[in-house]
């Protein structure tokens, strides 16, 4: 069983997409994090139901009652969707936050559950279960569900190109067709354009291959560490020669691991919380430039993020 | 547990643990386009999908509680603040009332006392007045009653004399002379009075 689960050879096997369906071509038709994303989506579409039906205003007929959140889940949800409406967005879009809210939260809570799956050891139950039922799954590295979907720099990647679409689509709604394409002249005298033209035409794309890379490296990183010191913890205790030096191995890799879990697991959150929050900062910095000076103070905001 | 510590178990685990036999070959944790470009596809859609959902049956109720309960809260406090400002208002307003009502007690007190004293000082004034009238008076019936009964015994000790003095001179007395000796004794009587 610990073979098949924590004493592969290669950690990364723990960490990365699994194909489910493949074609002739080797190209993957279904994969482990397809079905997480659809977890996800389940999740949030049902849960987003509950906790909107329990945020809503109640009925005059309840009283004070009814301005209450009762239950505790959707005290949260809601505590997390006010933080990040009123402290974390409002002060750099403004009057803008209503409309685009919707979109942050979603691609908020859309990284942040798949982080959290990414989390939950789905893949080696698989592999133990499969392991008994179809050892062959195991052996091609084949699985149905598992992983961190956002491990996957596709779908960090697909999920940056949304965010780039809200964020240009955003800056020409602000300041117009005319007003985006003069701003990528950053003001500059006419002389400098040459430069500054080609290096903000530059930003707009790198802006979210940094946001998808960002997120595909802390999540890559992040599990592989937890693979790396759960296969020493395993082979410490299971698989050394010596007791003596095996066990204390074992026993430091499980409390890292330990650790490195709980590392995670605020990572997780933190890395949704940044891409969010970045997107953000990219979409203010697409304003008018009576709000430049603001705007540029969250650059630096942006760099250290 | 810092990125260092983290580093450092790493490496430690490392060094002491004998590397597991390499059976696979090492997977990549970027996947080529064969790989994820399927994945990349369900991605966006999926979170089209999940996004345009959640943007028209559950965002906009969350929005709503939301601003419906800053709303309130904001209401409540802000009546709460203005019945804080009426009750001190009204604070201020009965302070103020109650000092001048204590002030205008005061100064009725003062009134009434100087008003007393006053009718006190009249009253004594008035008594003392009546009282000098009273002995005035008393003393002037006195007077009276005095030169009455004075006249009145000179009167009869006139007519007694004259009765007495008719006897030893056996002859009667006139009303003239009566008049006369009365005039005569009335007039010494006033001599030696005064």
């Amino acid at each position: 069983m610990m073979s098949s689960v924590t004493l592969a050879a290669d950690p990364v096997q723990h960490v990365i997409n699994h194909a489910f369906v493949v074609n002739d071509d080797g190209v993957w038709l279904w994969s482990s994090a397809q079905t997480n994303m659809i977890i996800t989506a389940l999740i949030m579409l049902l849960g987003g139901l509950f906790v909107a039906k329990a945020v809503s205003t109640g009925q005059e007929s309840e009283g004070h009652a009814r301005w209450v959140t009762n239950n505790r889940f959707a005290h949260m949800i809601e505590v997390i969707c006010g933080y990040l409406r009123e402290n974390t967005v409002r002060p750099l879009l403004g009057e803008r936050t209503n409309a685009l809210m919707p979109f942050l939260w979603t691609i908020f809570f859309f990284i942040l559950i798949n982080n959290m799956l990414g989390l939950i050891p789905i893949l080696d139950l698989q592999n133990i279960i499969a392991g008994k039922i179809a050892p062959e799954m195991v052996a091609e590295h084949k699985a149905f569900i598992g992983g961190t979907a956002t491990q996957s720099i596709w779908v960090t990647g697909a999920l940056a190109i949304a965010s780039a679409i809200v964020i240009n689509g955003a800056g020409i709604k602000e300041l117009g067709l005319g007003g985006y394409i003069k701003h990528l002249t950053a003001e500059a005298p006419i002389f400098v354009w040459p430069i500054i033209i080609p290096i903000e035409i530059l930003g707009t794309f790198i802006k979210p291959i940094a946001l998808a890379i960002r997120l595909f490296a802390n999540m890559t990183a992040g599990h592989i560490l937890v693979a790396v010191l759960l296969g020493f913890a395993a082979q410490g205790f299971f698989k050394s020669d010596n007791p003596l030096l095996g066990f204390p191995v074992g026993v430091v890799s499980s409390l890292g691991v330990i650790a490195i879990y709980f590392l995670e697991i605020f990572v997780g959150f933190l890395q949704a919380f940044v891409f969010m929050f970045l997107t953000t900062v990219f979409i203010s910095l697409l304003a008018h430039h009576g709000d430049h000076d603001h705007d540029h103070a969250h650059e630096g905001a942006a760099a250290h993020a | 547990m810092n990125r260092f510590a983290m580093m450092t178990v790493l490496f430690t685990n490392g060094l002491l643990v004998t590397a597991a036999t390499a059976a696979d070959k090492a997977a990549s944790p970027l996947a080529t386009p064969k790989e994820g470009f399927w994945t990349g596809v369900t991605a966006i859609v999926l979170f089209l999908i999940v996004f345009g959902l959640l943007s028209t049956m559950v965002w906009p109720k969350i929005v709503a509680g939301l601003d419906e309960r800053n709303e309130k809260i904001k209401g409540e406090i802000a009546a709460a603040e203005d019945a804080r400002h009426q009750a001190k208002v009204a604070l201020d307003e009965y302070e103020k009332n109650l000092a001048e009502a204590r002030a205008q007690a005061q100064q009725m007190l003062e009134e009434t006392k100087s008003q007393q004293n006053e009718l006190a000082a009249q009253l004594k004034a008035q008594a003392d007045a009546e009282l000098t009238e009273m002995r005035e008076k008393a003393k002037a019936d006195i007077d009276a009653a005095k030169k009455q009964a004075l006249n009145e015994l000179y009167s009869e000790s006139v007519n007694l004399a004259s009765v007495m003095a008719g006897k030893i001179l056996q002859r009667e007395v006139s009303v003239n002379d009566e008049q006369r000796l009365m005039d005569e004794s009335l007039a010494e009587l006033k001599t030696v009075n005064s």
